[in-house]
């Protein structure tokens, strides 16, 4: 990981200056100093290419002769950040994200930050950050001019104590984000689900209390339907339960009555073949991804962690793997659920929300949390619903809708509310169980919510739920601002955010 | 329609069902109420009680806890469904306000509509209604202006019945020129006008049927002094899909794909029907998309009537290119101050919202609002969808100015048709109504049989009547 520090400004004698500069905007502070020792020609080069400031715009100037010969930035970057009127952290993130590619080749950089507010400092840092996460563990023969080479970035602002300690809970929250990114980049046969716990387990440094189910105490909880799903495979399934007791437990050791917890539920199929339902062959391979939301979860409980949140919050993550094989699940097939309900299994690829009931029950019974919000790439229909900007949202209550509305807007990861309603619940309606796990192609993602929403209002009565189905935005296929063409950790920092905002002391 | 008498009192008649609307928990008369708690009827909407009495059938139809005019349009469209074969069917309206008794009527009127031209022997079903009502007089202009929607929304499923055979886009534009005689000016663009007008859209999509595209030119000149809201409609009279063919399962059903343009010009004939002072104009562009030795083919270009070049990726995306025409027509020689779109577009917003709710787009935030409420108020209701940045970056072409759709697995066309069609919009407050799943019914509901809906025409009446009679909006 990039090693970011907070200094006091200082001109470089080698590596990368960076000059973020609005639009219209003078050069000022250590840019100032720079065209100054450059007897004016770096004002001048920034000029000759039009470069105004405006958001989007970039200018690289090379190795800059300085008065007197001296040593010197080999060079200078400027980047645009649009209007100062609309210099939102958002915004700064994103620039910060667009800088990456334009310094990868030098070992250090320094950012003129002196500018920007501290806590924009520290986005900008953090939108750099994002964009610098690359997945290399299986390059064995990469040329070593090929490999990035950053390392260190100094961000240069005259308040270097404010940004410090605005960045020390975004680093915990890129250090979830990075941790979600590399368990949906793993290949499956690598990260089968006992792995996925495994790695949740070593979260516990993090001060998180692991728990991790196989399939015998699955089996004597009930949980038919997840279980289901993974007999046709030869590797066992998991449920891990994090829990971080920040609120109640474990904030400097005094312990307090706990608090009802927020509940976060993963979708966390390893690989999805499709079951005997088999998928087509042509992107299969994508289908490693298919755990994106339970990595969103433990990245998300890990971004708690990391930042000793002051929030009581649990993170349950189903673990399976979708094969088809002689003891494989049928179409057909009817199971039970941890709620009593039965399933009808029509589609062997409709598989994540046989998971996710099990999981969203147990999870509402155990632990009885303020809401429940579960993250699963769902289904293809809601790629095709709205495609790779949104996530679909849905949800049985408009105040934690809003609310996570507004949270994934803040940190460049959209949901779109989508619709539910009894009419769509008919078509899950089945005729020899309590319902089907697939209700056709119309409104399919609605239908899938509809299912899931039956394992919500069970028992203990309704309970303030969202279902995020982030199929088509767990994946970028290629760059953008703040995330590297992969896997993205979509809804690792919605979730943080959510609870910054809402759910914190 | 069936024909509607507003009457004091019933006719002593045994063959004509009368249906009491009962809201949930009212009391009844002693003969009736011993029945119904033995059926446990109770009011409960969706409830229906048929009792055959000595002075003839009586229907108890739950009208629940009704509180909008929708609400008894539906109990009224119980009333129609439960009334069966009979020929001539009363409903009880007395003691209710005006509009509720007109509303129950006009439910019956959508849910007893049927598509009998083909059949020798229709099965028998209601033709007439009897409103019983305390005065006939104060409920008839609100039936009138209740009417006026249900004719419109019954000529837009009139024409959407219609197989392709029959309702060509020569047929088409002949049944609007019939609209001429409630006082709507209607103008057709043959091929020749489309040729000077440049709308190289439309022409590509209708080149290769017998029969030509044409752009029917509907106007209302209302009372006011304002610039005209404008209806656009995609009147695609089949749709093979063209070069890029469609799958021959379920193919007949394209003989819908006009919907769009039905239900703006059941639209325009409610708004005459009730004498709307809102001026109105419709823009429909018919053509049949048909395979032929001279159809346009995936990777023609194509030159708009805005001059923008579209480089064609999918023939069977044919609706965005005839519909940006017609825009392009509407915003250039219209001037409307608001433009909406219905059009039966992709089957993307039917795998997005399935069969509940039509794909609402546009670009503007209050117009689409509006579009919402109106649609929310006759149960034909819309869900927002998002036009991206990424959907428009899916639409830049290597050759053209833009794509007509996206290629690739798992798109989302329905956000890429409108990102299209914006490019067509101009500056106007524009919304774009994607149809596909709410066109037709796969089963009754409680305003409408199994077949066409109507959906959009009683949206668009009530838009216009909510937001749009008055000279100044926006």
């Amino acid at each position: 990981m990039l090693d970011i520090a907070f200094v006091k400004p200082a001109l470089p004698r080698h590596g990368a200056l960076v000059l973020p500069v609005a639009e219209d905007g003078r050069l000022e502070g250590l840019a100032q100093a720079i065209d100054a020792a450059s007897g004016g020609a770096i004002g001048r080069a920034l000029a000759a290419a039009s470069f105004k400031g405006r958001k989007g715009q970039n200018c690289t100037i090379w190795a800059p002769t300085l008065e007197g010969g001296a040593q010197g930035p080999s060079r200078i970057v400027a980047i645009g950040l649009g209007k100062p009127e609309e210099l939102t952290p958002e915004a700064v993130e994103a620039a910060g994200g667009a800088i990456l590619p334009l310094i990868n080749a030098e070992r250090e950089a320094v950012i003129a930050a002196e500018a920007l507010a501290p806590a924009l400092a520290a986005s900008l840092a953090m939108g750099l950050l994002l964009r610098s996460y690359r997945f290399d563990r299986y390059r064995t023969t990469e040329k070593e001019e090929d490999k990035p080479k950053l390392e260190r970035v100094a961000v240069a602002t005259d308040a270097a104590p404010a940004a410090k300690s605005a960045w020390a809970p975004m680093l915990a929250v890129a250090e979830g984000v990075f941790l979600a990114r590399d368990l949906v980049s793993e290949p499956p046969n690598v990260l089968n689900p006992a792995e996925m716990a495994e790695r949740c387990r070593s979260l516990e440094r993090l001060g998180l209390q692991v728990e991790v189910l196989g399939p015998k105490e699955m089996k004597k909880l009930g949980f038919g339907a997840l279980l289901g799903v993974s007999q046709g495979s030869a590797n066992e399934p998991r449920m891990v339960v994090m829990q971080w007791l920040g609120a109640s437990g474990n904030n400097g050791g005094k312990a307090k009555k706990p608090q009802k917890p927020v509940a976060f539920i993963g979708k966390g199929v390893t690989f999805d073949t499709g079951g005997i339902s088999i998928k087509p062959a042509a992107g299969m391979e994508e289908m490693k991804f298919d755990m994106a939301g339970a990595g969103a979860v433990i990245g998300a409980m890990a971004a708690l962690a990391g930042r000793k949140a002051k929030v009581d919050a649990v993170g349950l993550v189903g673990l399976v793997e979708n094969m088809p094989s002689g003891t494989a699940q049928r179409p057909g097939d009817v199971v039970k659920t941890y709620s009593g309900q039965t399933v009808e299994v029509i589609n062997t690829d409709a598989e994540g929300r046989l998971v996710l009931a099990d999981v969203l029950s147990y999870c509402q019974e155990r632990f009885q949390p303020r809401f429940m919000i579960d993250l699963a790439t769902l289904t293809g229909a809601i790629i095709i619903s709205l495609g790779h900007e949104h996530a679909g949202l849905f949800s049985n209550d408009d105040e934690l809708a809003q609310r996570i509305l507004a949270a994934g807007k803040a940190v460049a990861e959209p949901c779109w509310r989508m619709p539910m309603g009894e009419a769509y619940d008919k078509q899950i309606k089945s005729d020899i169980a309590d319902m089907k796990n697939v209700g056709g192609r119309p409104g399919g993602s609605i239908t899938a919510a509809q299912f899931l929403q039956r394992f919500v209002n069970t028992k203990q009565g309704p309970m303030p739920w969202a279902h995020l189905d982030i199929a088509g935005t767990a994946w970028a296929s290629k760059d953008l601002p703040v995330v590297p063409k992969g896997a993205t950790g979509f809804g690792v920092r919605l979730l943080d955010r959510l609870v910054a905002e809402h759910y914190e002391g | 329609m069936l024909k509607v008498k507003l009457r004091r009192a019933p006719r002593l008649d045994p063959a004509v069902p009368r249906a009491i609307p009962v809201t949930e928990g009212a009391a009844l008369a002693p003969p009736l109420a011993a029945a119904a708690e033995a059926a446990r009827f109770t009011g409960r909407a969706g409830q229906v009680l048929d009792l055959p009495m000595p002075e003839g059938r009586v229907l108890l139809i739950g009208a629940g806890t009704p509180r909008r005019a929708l609400d008894w349009e539906m109990a009224g469209g119980a009333a129609a469904a439960a009334a069966g074969k009979a020929e001539r069917l009363a409903i009880e309206a007395r003691g209710l306000a005006p509009g509720d008794a007109a509303a129950l009527a006009a439910g019956a009127c959508l849910r007893a509509w049927r598509f009998t031209r083909y059949q020798e022997k229709p099965e028998p079903g209601p033709a007439a209604l009897d409103l019983i009502l305390d005065d006939p007089d104060a409920v008839a202009p609100h039936w009138d202006r209740a009417a006026a929607a249900v004719r419109g929304c019954l000529l837009a499923r009139d024409l959407t019945a219609e197989p392709g055979n029959r309702l060509t886009p020569k047929e088409f534009a002949a049944r609007l020129k019939d609209l001429s005689e409630h006082g709507i000016a209607v103008e057709v663009l043959g091929r020749k006008r489309l040729e000077e007008e440049g709308l190289g859209g439309l022409l590509a999509v209708g080149r290769a049927a017998a029969q030509g595209p044409r752009l029917a030119v509907l106007r209302w000149p209302g009372s006011i002094e304002a610039r005209p809201i404008a209806f656009i409609g995609k009147g695609i009279c089949f749709d093979t899909g063209g070069i890029s063919i469609k799958p021959a399962a379920g193919m007949e059903e394209m003989r819908s794909d006009m919907a769009g343009a039905a239900a703006c010009a059941g639209a325009m004939l409610a708004l005459a029907l009730r004498r709307s002072p809102a001026p109105a104009v419709a823009v429909l562009a018919l053509a049949e998309n048909a395979v032929g030795a001279d159809a346009y083919r995936p990777g023609d270009i194509l030159r708009m009537g805005s001059g923008r070049t579209v480089e064609v990726v999918d023939t069977d995306a044919e609706g965005r290119l005839a519909l940006a025409d017609a825009m392009h027509y509407a915003t250039r020689r219209l001037q409307p101050r608001a433009m909406l779109d219905l059009a039966t577009l992709t089957g993307a917003i039917v795998t997005a919202l399935g069969h509940h709710h039509a794909g609402l787009f546009g670009n503007d935030a209050a117009l689409l609002a509006e579009a919402g409420v109106a649609g929310e108020m006759v149960g034909e209701p819309l869900w927002p969808m998002p036009i991206g940045e990424r959907h428009r970056e899916d639409l830049r072409s290597d050759i053209a100015d833009l794509k007509q759709c996206a290629t690739g697995r798992f798109l989302p066309d329905a956000c890429h048709a409108a990102a299209f069609l914006r490019e067509f919009a101009g500056d106007r407050p524009w919304a774009h109504l994607d149809i596909a799943g709410v066109a037709r019914r796969a089963e009754a509901a409680a305003l409408g049989p199994k077949g066409p809906s109507g959906f959009g025409v009683r949206l668009l009446d009530k838009l216009v009547s909510l937001y749009f009679e008055e000279p100044e909006h926006h």
